[in-house]
């Protein structure tokens, strides 16, 4: 391609895909604002929207449930998925291969798959459903998450200087919070972002092993949409959601890049 | 460090719980007629397996297959160009762009969806722009949504394998007296394969079994495998049609991961 038809083309792809990608963030942030309950209809600006995620009935309520979910599994997913990268870390060839893609088939498995194993292990096994069975699915599906971002970075490590550490007369624990773990912290960072992202957001394996009327808010949206019970505080709080997430990514990442920059 | 082996073994426990056993259970319950899950008074009957010939079954597969097709297809076909166009952008911080690309997917799904399915109802606030789209129910409709969602699972992992592409091969192409585009089809094209089959594999399975995306754009007219799914845990309570189902979509997707493995090396895969 010559250059000339490259700029001229490039231009072109970029607004088709930036569109398909940004449309519907625009019309939820659209209707977010709309005085109008009706979303055909457009009246005029009002915040009131956002007032009501705190007074409506039930929404908060879901929201509620589906951050303690996403702050729990964040913390417990991170901790088990960076055991889990040292563990494979450990193995060499073929053995690492193998148990990594185990580790990993949650990620490539279509979400309804992993929701129908876990619905059918939890009745299995007799769980409570509701917030265990919530808990214990998010779990588990952010695990490779954080085993996917913090096995980069192991592997980039020597591994002389855990033993180094060891010989220096450190804890095996106090060689991993002291010594590995400094080393793999944007990685455990990265892993942890996406854990904490894929939880607040997922719907369909919460969806499967909701129970007693525990719901997130995808699950609580699922039932409320084209009814009556939806409010439009849905876009709001989504909104809000968005823009917070948003802000620690370029955090984070403009942090990264500084110290990139000051090595 | 092979003190952590140990590590691997609470590792093989836990996902074997999870992966594994639920794997041997669908199977039972596949081959059962029984309801519910009590494995005690379980009887075995293949009545399962000669319902998936039934035209129902039959038309949600083919449904699954039109439509994930389409997707992948076009999201390569929009999603390699805008990989290399972000590759090769002069732009000093690069993680900027990937963060406009994985944006949209913080927002929630199902909004996004309801999004699209207002903006295509005839009535709608685009109306105020003078325009009504009026899709809802067809094809274009669902393939526009699935578009539009899974399109960041193409480009990323296709993006990160470009950037593995290094200058110094470019330059020795160069040096070597090759095009532009015969260096992109020889060099840059073969050595993002894995990046283009980790794309491939991210968007068509999603889109092929998506329960919500049919739902809400098809006018609940569209049936997937997905929808199948979900009615027979949540709708009519048939689990052994239900498993057998998955079970069917497990197969097909190991056999998927296994060779992505074969392409692809650790971490490359997102």
């Amino acid at each position: 391609m010559s250059k000339k038809r490259y700029r001229l083309v490039s231009p072109l792809i970029l607004t088709v895909t930036f569109s398909l990608l940004y449309f519907p963030l625009l019309i939820i942030a659209a209707l977010s604002v709309n005085s109008s309950k009706l979303d055909y209809k457009f009246t005029g600006l009002s915040w009131k929207w956002y007032k009501e995620i705190f007074t409506h009935n039930g929404l908060l309520e879901v929201i509620k449930t589906t951050w303690i979910i996403a702050i729990l599994a964040t913390i417990l997913s991170t901790i088990i998925g960076t055991l889990f990268a040292l563990g494979i870390n450990s193995l060499r060839a073929k053995k690492r291969k193998r148990l990594l893609m185990l580790n990993v088939v949650p990620l490539i498995n279509a979400d309804i798959v992993t929701a129908v194993s876990l619905s059918v292990i939890f009745s299995f096994l007799g769980i409570t459903f509701g917030y265990p069975t919530l808990l214990l699915a998010h779990v588990f599906f952010c695990i490779p998450f954080v085993v996917i971002s913090v096995l980069p970075k192991l592997s980039e490590i020597d591994e002389d200087i855990y033993f180094a550490a060891r010989d220096l007369g450190m804890s095996k624990f106090e060689a991993i919070i002291k010594v590995v773990i400094p080393h793999i912290k944007t990685g455990i960072i990265t892993g942890a972002l996406m854990a904490f992202t894929m939880s607040i957001d997922d719907f369909v394996i919460s969806y499967f092993v909701q129970g007693n009327g525990v719901n997130n808010f995808s699950i609580w949206l699922y039932s409320a949409m084209g009814r009556k019970s939806f409010t439009p505080a849905a876009y709001a709080y989504n909104t809000l959601v968005t823009i917070l997430i948003f802000a620690i990514i370029i955090f984070i990442s403009s942090k990264n890049n500084i110290k990139r920059r000051g090595r | 460090m092979n003190k952590f082996k140990k590590i691997n073994i609470f590792a093989l426990g836990w996902n074997g719980l999870f992966i594994i056993v639920p794997l041997v259970l669908m199977t039972i319950l596949s081959f059962s007629t029984t309801r519910g899950f009590s494995l005690q008074e379980i009887e075995f009957s293949l009545s399962n397996f000669s319902k998936l010939t039934e035209s129902f079954y039959f038309i949600a597969f083919k449904n699954s297959l039109k439509y994930s097709f389409i997707t992948t297809f076009i999201c390569l076909l929009i999603g390699y160009p805008t990989a290399f166009i972000l590759s090769k952008s002069p732009i000093k911080n690069k993680n900027l762009l990937l963060i406009l690309i994985i944006l949209p997917s913080v927002s929630n799904l199902l909004l996004r969806v309801l999004a699209w399915e207002k903006s295509f109802a005839a009535n709608s606030i685009l109306n105020y722009l003078g325009i009504s789209l009026n899709l809802l129910g067809t094809d274009l409709a669902i393939i526009i949504g699935m578009v539009s969602i899974y399109l960041p699972f193409m480009i990323l992992p296709i993006y990160s394998s470009l950037e593995k592409v290094e200058n110094s091969v470019l330059d020795a192409a160069k040096d070597l007296g090759a095009t532009k585009l015969f260096t992109f089809k020889k060099v840059i094209l073969p050595l993002t394969v894995p990046g283009i089959i980790s794309g491939i594999v991210l968007t068509l399975l999603p889109s092929a079994t998506t329960f919500v995306i049919p739902l809400r754009l098809g006018n609940g007219k569209v049936l997937l495998i997905g929808n199948i799914i979900e009615q027979s845990f949540k709708k009519t309570f048939n689990f052994n049609m239900g498993s057998l189902i998955s079970l069917i979509l497990m197969i097909l997707i190991l056999s998927f991961m296994v060779l992505i493995f074969k392409y692809d090396r650790e971490g490359e895969t997102l």
